[in-house]
């Protein structure tokens, strides 16, 4: 009897450890499991996330070497794309403007659309507007307006030789009212041209510097110094600078070592700077999308001091670079190089 | 994931950089604006919680905004419909007080307080607007509703948002910066129809 409980016994607890085993493994296999599904669907995760990125690196080199020319412009669009930030703060202000009571709800909107969408358009506008007020010359507007046809430049020397009394005249009471409304020399640099001689304040002479200097901005050429022809009109003004095109953001670098002597924003000229070198030269980058350098700051040869722009009369991105020396214009393209 | 942790206070590294971009974008003025504005809202949430006898545990900050996660009980309906809503509120009495006080001169914080609190009472749900959406059909008739309610309205939200933004990107060709937002709107709403609230893996 004896024995026989102690078999049972023995069996019993045999068949319990059994029993156990079985259920321990299976335990232990559904814990492991169970860490083990979330990693792993991390894991996928993280995976597709590697192949996804990974896949789109392989289209973009593929294209690259296969498209160049596409992907070029493709590039050059994006990047104009990524330049036009919104303005977070022009979109704060005019909802604020619009609560104080400053100003209706459809002007608000538009603000904000402006603010948003086409931030750098904006602000010119509203500057070119107020300085417009400011001169009230009708005529200098006439003569700003043919400064935006950029194209179609024609040189000095090409230039035949007949008087033309009238635009002398116009010269004339221009020139004097434009110095009085405005003391910067920006706007003089577009006034109408009287005849075929050299106006007033412009040497073709390439003067010898006599320290160094560089190109402010790697471009292309897009307008020369001189005479060059209003399509529309058909009348010929004065160039008082070059334009060297370049993508807006472009650094411009200064010409050579000197002074800022001046930072200022006009209708015409845009956002705009002027440099002070040794000997009496001077230089005036205008257009600029921002100026970076300070009024009354040392500058050096190749220094960033602003960036490429459309602001002011301009028809696009590029920089207008004035050499002058004392009170004369002088032509820059002697002392640039450009590709 | 988090570059700040101090237990009650974690900070991600994605705020950081967005904070990093603003400034370099925008400026630091701008930013403390912004900072001083989103302070405002989360201070209005604060309080309105301490009100109801709720503390908080724990406060998240990311990319996306500030997540404030309660210490006790659930609260009652109407309880955390007072607590969402006094964010906005906040936002909003603070422009009117600046606008009573200083008129024109705090136009820049007046919109900044504004737009914060426009935006988040957009029906979209991790934000306020959403969640009072939520709460409200919740309370009237039951969380299952309240539920569908802000996943059907959440989610057309999103889309219409993201569709609009996108055409006026198209028609202006412009302001690339707010392609990160349409696709989050995007991830946002196919996370609320699809009805996987982890679709973008946050």
């Amino acid at each position: 009897m004896i024995s026989r409980q102690a078999g049972r016994r023995i069996y019993t607890i045999s068949s319990g450890h059994k029993r156990t085993k079985p259920k321990k493994t299976a335990g232990s296999r559904t814990t492991a499991r169970q860490k083990n599904e979330p990693l792993s669907q991390r894991e996928q995760r993280i995976l597709l996330q590697l192949v996804a990125c990974g896949s789109i690196f392989v289209l973009l080199v593929a294209v690259k070497l296969l498209l160049p020319g596409r992907m070029a412009q493709l590039n050059e669009h994006l990047s104009g794309l990524m330049q036009q930030n919104m303005d977070v703060q022009a979109v704060f202000s005019a909802v604020g403007r619009a609560v104080s009571g400053e100003e209706n709800i459809g002007g608000t909107l538009e603000d904000v659309y402006q603010a948003v969408f086409k931030p750098q358009e904006g602000e010119p506008l509203e500057t070119a507007a107020t300085v417009e007020g400011q001169l009230q010359i009708p005529q200098a507007l006439d003569s700003l307006r043919s400064f935006r046809t950029g194209a179609g430049g024609t040189w000095i020397g090409e230039e035949s030789s007949s008087g033309n009394a009238a635009k002398t005249d116009q010269l004339q009471q221009t020139a004097p009212t434009e110095a009085a409304g405005q003391p910067e020399t920006s706007t003089l640099a577009y006034v109408l041209y009287s005849d075929q001689n050299l106006p007033e304040h412009v040497s073709m002479e390439q003067a010898i510097l006599g320290f160094d200097y560089c190109t402010p901005v790697m471009g292309t050429l897009s307008s020369n110094f001189g005479y060059r022809e209003h399509p529309v009109e058909g009348e010929e003004r004065f160039h008082y600078g070059i334009d060297i095109a370049a993508d807006t953001g472009t650094a411009v670098g200064c010409f050579a070592d000197g002074t800022v002597t001046a930072v200022g924003e006009s209708s015409s000229y845009g956002k705009y700077l002027i440099v002070a070198h040794e000997g009496g030269y001077s230089t005036l980058y205008a257009h600029c999308s921002k100026v970076t350098a300070s009024s009354g700051t040392s500058v050096t040869e190749g220094q960033k001091i602003a960036e490429v722009g459309e602001t002011g009369m301009a028809t696009g991105p590029h920089l207008h670079f004035e050499l002058h020396r004392e009170s004369d214009y002088l032509n820059p393209i002697y002392y640039v190089a450009l590709g | 994931m988090w570059l700040w942790d101090r237990g009650t206070l974690q900070i991600s590294g994605g705020f950081w950089l967005l904070t990093a971009w603003f400034v370099l974008a925008n400026g630091v003025d701008l930013l403390a604006v912004v900072l001083a504005a989103a302070g405002t809202h989360e201070l209005g949430h604060y309080l309105a919680l301490r009100a109801c006898g709720a503390g908080i545990s724990r406060v998240r900050i990311s990319v996306f905004g500030a997540v404030m996660e309660t210490a006790g009980g659930p609260l009652s309906y109407r309880r955390e419909l007072v607590t969402v809503l006094a964010g906005p509120a906040a936002n909003l009495l603070c422009a009117l007080a600046m606008v009573v006080a200083g008129g024109e001169r705090w136009s820049i914080p007046v919109g900044a307080n504004l737009v914060l609190c426009s935006f988040n009472l957009l029906p979209i749900r991790p934000l306020d607007g959403g969640r009072t959406l939520e709460l409200l059909v919740s309370w009237a008739a039951g969380p299952a509703a309240g539920e569908w309610a802000a996943r059907c309205v959440g989610g057309c939200t999103a889309l219409a948002l993201a569709a609009g933004i996108v055409f006026l990107m198209h028609c202006s060709g412009g302001s690339l910066w707010l392609l990160p937002a349409v696709i989050g709107l995007l991830g946002t709403a196919a996370g609320e129809i699809v009805g996987n609230s982890d679709f973008l893996g946050a």
